[in-house]
């Protein structure tokens, strides 16, 4: 068996060169809720570069310094930015039924990648280090302990905490977005309904 | 296109479009805004509230938290787990407790671990509180308990004068020399080392006793002037004017209303609802109704109306 000719039968059946960067689209993708979704990932690749920027010089960085503090503004601003656009993105792909034609795992991937996302941004909180992280690890630990997840995931943990909002957490938030998008990719955008 | 999408779009009309330009527009547009927003709004950074601050500013509130802990009155006193054996307060649904599946795997006994191992570090610089220690440690529970109890009632009378706190003559035993080593130790900044006590100091990374030790009375007296109480929907706000995080307003929503708003169960009722709601979310597309719904609700036709009206004024059909 030829693997390598196997995965080119693989793309050449689900995803080509053009689905992969389309230069056509179809008519009806014509409406500014197409917009959303990679208004979120504009954001999500603004958290990215600025957490990166941030995790060089340490958690405690944009508490000193000027410099950190708006490298802080600019990562804070921007997961405000995400949220709003997720929140609409997925608003306007449920009005649009945007699951048809066999494109339920998109959708899937898509809520399970915002589930990720929500807990990402709890951890995000708690790794402040300020008032907002001591405030949230104490409440937030009563719903953990609640849930039975207390014992793997202690919010006052300061080091799991942030290793989970700079490694482990953005890592599985990628995973997933790369297969949603790779999904959106391979099955182009639905139909519209009929009327 | 791949033989999938050809088959899919085939009769659609197509029109010019550019990926990757429409990609970097909207990158660029979202960076602009972040950057703009970061420059006029800045970011909310709500300094900590520390032991040293508690001891300095507000020493009455520090020597009750103290006093309140080693008379056993503390929150976490019988937590259950994590953090304790008992289990008569775990949360528990419809006889369900998930909180004990793991049973301890955090162990504190607030009365040694907040008061009395932090006190026999005090007691090595101080030979009053190691004496006072002594005496602590040798009366039996009975008397530790009525010195803490005739204590504790005089910390509702004391005055604070010059940063001193003053409590009215009683037979309070050695509780106010210890009480008094706590706060002398909170004031020198050192409180939180000393809570911290295990075997991976000076690495320490988890903060458990020390934001365990302030949690009931000084976090909430401050969250409270903070608006950011619980049934202040809690966690979703953001200190000063800033948005927080609003994405768990439907979260926090279900801690205001009955019965979860009285129920001493309610992290887990709230927990189990939005775990319902998660699966509902994710299972959207097999969720008879659910699923329907976007056709009756219609919004549809405004998305795609200029489909619908068609280039030429006529209308045209499509999907399913």
């Amino acid at each position: 068996m030829n693997l390598t000719r196997g995965a080119q039968g693989l793309l050449t059946d689900n995803l080509s060169l053009e689905d992969a960067l389309p230069t056509r689209m179809p008519v009806y993708v014509n409406s500014v809720v197409y917009l959303f979704g990679v208004t979120a990932l504009s954001a999500l690749a603004a958290l990215i570069v600025t957490g990166v920027v941030m995790s060089l010089f340490g958690p405690g960085w944009y508490h000193e310094s000027r410099g950190g503090h708006f490298v802080n503004s600019l990562h804070f601003w921007s997961v405000q930015v995400f949220f709003g656009a997720l929140v609409l993105h997925i608003a306007t792909k449920y009005m649009m039924a945007a699951w048809r034609d066999g494109r339920w795992k998109t959708w899937m991937v898509g809520a399970l990648a915002f589930g990720v996302a929500v807990f990402t941004g709890l951890t995000g909180f708690l790794s402040q280090t300020n008032w907002d992280s001591q405030w949230i690890a104490v409440q937030a630990k009563d719903a953990m302990n609640a849930l039975g997840v207390g014992a793997l995931f202690n919010t006052m943990d300061t080091g799991q905490v942030l290793t989970l909002h700079v490694v482990a957490l953005p890592l599985l938030l990628v995973l997933l977005v790369g297969v949603h998008l790779l999904f959106i990719r391979r099955e182009g955008p639905v139909k519209p309904l009929e009327r | 296109m791949s033989k999938r999408t050809d088959a899919y779009f085939r009769n659609v009309p197509m029109k010019p479009y550019d990926l990757l330009r429409e990609g970097l527009i909207v990158l660029v547009v979202v960076t602009v805004v972040v950057v703009v927003l970061a420059a006029v709004f800045s970011s909310p950074d709500y300094p900590t509230v520390r032991g040293e601050d508690v001891a300095k500013r507000q020493p009455l509130a520090f020597l009750k938290t103290s006093a309140n802990i080693l008379a056993g009155n503390s929150s976490i006193q019988d937590y259950g787990p994590p953090y304790t054996p008992d289990t008569d307060n775990a949360q528990s649904l419809f006889g369900i407790a998930p909180a004990g599946w793991f049973g301890v795997t955090d162990r504190i006994d607030p009365p040694q671990d907040f008061i009395l191992k932090p006190l026999a570090r005090v007691a090595v610089l101080n030979g009053d509180v190691a004496k006072a220690l002594h005496t602590y440690e040798t009366a039996s529970p009975s008397q530790q308990q009525a010195w803490l109890t005739a204590y504790l009632s005089a910390l509702d009378e004391a005055t604070v004068v010059s940063g001193e706190v003053q409590v009215p003559p009683g037979d309070y035993g050695p509780v106010p020399t210890l009480m008094n080593g706590m706060l002398d130790l909170g004031r020198s900044g050192l409180l939180e080392g000393a809570l911290e006590n295990d075997a991976t100091l000076p690495y320490t990374l988890d903060f458990t006793r020390s934001l365990l030790f302030f949690q009931d009375d000084v976090y909430a007296g401050v969250a409270d002037k903070l608006d950011l109480l619980g049934d202040e929907w809690g966690i979703s706000n953001e200190t000063g004017r800033y948005p927080g995080a609003w994405w768990l307003w439907p979260y926090t929503f279900f801690y205001q209303i009955p019965p979860m708003s009285s129920s001493d169960n309610a992290d887990l009722q709230v927990g189990a609802i939005i775990t319902g709601v998660f699966l509902v979310l994710l299972l959207v597309p097999l969720i008879p109704m659910v699923n329907r719904l976007p056709r009756w609700l219609g919004v549809f036709r405004l998305i795609w109306r200029d489909w619908y009206a068609g280039s030429d004024g006529s209308r045209r059909e499509a999907g399913g």
